[in-house]
């Protein structure tokens, strides 16, 4: 089940229209490929692609977004 | 109640930590600060300092003269960075406009908080302040500090940042302003190896949660705030680091209802202690407030003769409720209508304390943000108890949290969800029954909408004859 929340995390993190995006958006975009995923499931495993150096976090210091690792705004600028 | 770590403390010493000698630390006189200037010209902050009140400016320019005869090999970022600082809020002085550009992908692995990437857009004109990133060090409960803990700190952020701090942000942590990314990382891992201390929240994270002096320095105190504090902050450092919310989450904890850390304006979770049963009162002590014997106010406001104390006008005829009285020369109270204003405990500590069987009232919604003003919190569980391990406080914080990363749409605070959808979706939601102390104005707007199985037997309705009578 985690691999699989993890495979639909990264296809969605690789497709969608924006390079960041909001910890929501993720949770729908999986959710609508694995409608019995769980949220605190899909925190888990995007938190264990942040500690496997493929998704990122974009913070603006009031919020968070994560991205895909060399996807848009890869350098700190 | 003792102190019990949750993992074992390391006892700081500073001569072991220090980076500069006191003689390197104790660098320039005041006469050479008379006669210093920073790098550029800066007329409009030089105007901040003329006013009666301690500048901000007067102080970055101690430490942009302290900085510059530290010495250089023992220094990470520029020298003079504080020179450009102040060099480039001139310039936005003059423009109009900020310079500074906000966010990024800077922080420490793993971490989704505690670090906030700031950069300059004008680089090549203030190039010290290229990167000056803002990193948030979690305060432990309630800001006690070791001067060991707090010289390290110092020492280690002339080291690796630009030295200066905000002591404290309005969440509680202490602020590092400014470093360069490549610093961030080592100053995480000096942070955590050698001082034993961690990040605070940031972003779209609970953050760090915050607390009175509680039961350390205060007789009011009607809960253990520190450790309340420090168990919400320990048992939710996922959530703390990790983010996952529609927006920044924000608990704070008040002792007593005289609210010492304004939980009840600016927290999305507010804590306030209070007690169930009766204010305790000593007579004996109230007819030595009358008779003069004690000050009034702990003598807190005995720098002027406002005459002799007078119960009536300065106590029972300034409770909100009117539930104070004297009855045969003694005081009564009517607790029942108390409504934890603590102006009367406030003014006769040594007659008036908070009763025994002590709580927290739990507040939910409020925020304080700067463009659009603030919005108080809601009351929603009049009273809970709070003893340790918190179990009945977590539980209903994790049926809020559910709802509002369910609900909430992304960048909306939990006040907002609640104004979005009503406040009886919210109490549903939490499962806690709406009483009249909820509504604003109860006795002039007491307005709820009933559903059909709230009342005995029900009712029918037909929209279409009630069509026929009233038109759209």
């Amino acid at each position: 089940m985690m691999e699989e929340i993890k495979k639909a995390i990264l296809e969605f993190a690789e497709t969608s229209k924006k390079s960041k995006f909001y910890f929501k958006d993720l949770e729908k975009a999986v959710q609508a490929k694995i409608p019995e995923a769980k949220m605190r499931d899909i925190k888990k495993a995007a938190t264990e692609l942040v500690n496997e150096e493929k998704l990122i976090y974009f913070s603006t210091g009031s919020t968070t977004m994560y991205g895909l690792k060399g996807r848009g705004i890869t350098e700190d600028q | 109640m003792d102190f019990k770590p949750k993992r074992p403390q390391k006892e700081l010493k500073y001569e072991e930590l220090r980076i500069y000698t006191d003689e390197e630390l104790h660098n320039y006189t005041e006469e050479e600060l008379k006669d210093f200037k920073i790098k550029h010209d800066i007329p409009d902050l030089e105007e901040l300092e003329k006013g009666p009140w301690p500048s901000f400016v007067a102080d970055a320019k101690r430490e942009a003269l302290h900085r510059k005869k530290l010495p250089k090999e023992r220094m990470m970022i520029d020298q003079d960075v504080v020179d450009d600082l102040l060099g480039q809020l001139q310039l936005s002085f003059d423009d109009g406009e900020t310079h500074w550009k906000h966010g990024g992908i800077v922080g420490v692995f793993g971490y989704g908080g505690g670090v906030i990437g700031r950069y300059s857009d004008v680089p090549e004109k203030y190039p010290s302040v290229a990167h000056f990133h803002t990193i948030r060090v979690n305060q432990p409960a309630s800001k006690f500090y070791k001067t060991d803990f707090l010289r390290a700190l110092c020492d280690l952020w002339e080291f690796r940042g630009s030295g200066m701090f905000n002591m404290h942000g309005s969440t509680g942590d202490i602020i590092l302003l400014g470093t360069t990314t490549e610093q961030v990382e080592p100053l995480f891992y000096d942070l955590t190896h050698e001082l034993d201390q961690d990040l605070g929240g940031s972003g779209s994270n609970l953050r760090t949660p915050s607390c009175c002096i509680g039961k350390a320095r205060c007789e009011f105190a009607c809960i253990d705030t520190q450790d309340l504090c420090y168990e919400l902050t320990t048992h939710y450092q996922d959530e703390l680091h990790r983010p996952a919310f529609p927006y920044k989450f924000k608990i704070k904890i008040d002792g007593c209802p005289n609210g010492c850390v304004a939980s009840i304006a600016r927290s999305d979770m507010s804590l306030i202690g209070t007690w169930r049963d009766d204010i305790r009162i000593d007579q004996e002590a109230v007819q030595a407030y009358i008779g003069g014997e004690i000050q009034p106010n702990g003598g807190a406001h005995s720098g002027r003769d406002w005459g002799k104390f007078d119960i009536q006008k300065e106590v029972i005829d300034l409770c909100p409720t009117g539930c104070m009285a004297m009855e045969d020369g003694k005081l009564v109270i009517n607790n029942q209508e108390c409504n934890r204003c603590m102006h009367c405990i406030n003014v006769m500590p040594r007659a008036l304390r908070p009763g025994t069987d002590t709580g927290v009232s739990i507040l939910f919604g409020a925020k304080a943000p700067i463009l659009e003003g603030a919005q108080l919190a809601v009351l929603t569980v009049p009273f809970m108890k709070a003893e340790a391990p918190y179990d009945n406080i977590k539980e209903l914080l994790e049926k809020v949290w559910d709802w509002w990363i369910e609900e909430g749409k992304n960048r909306e605070r939990l006040g907002e969800l609640i104004q979005r959808k009503g406040l009886p979706r919210f109490l549903e939601v939490i499962g806690v029954p709406a009483a009249p102390q909820m509504v604003k104005m109860p006795r002039t707007n007491p307005y709820i909408f009933w559903k059909e199985e709230d009342v005995p037997g029900g009712w029918k309705r037909d929209i279409k004859d009630y069509r026929l009578r009233h038109k759209r």
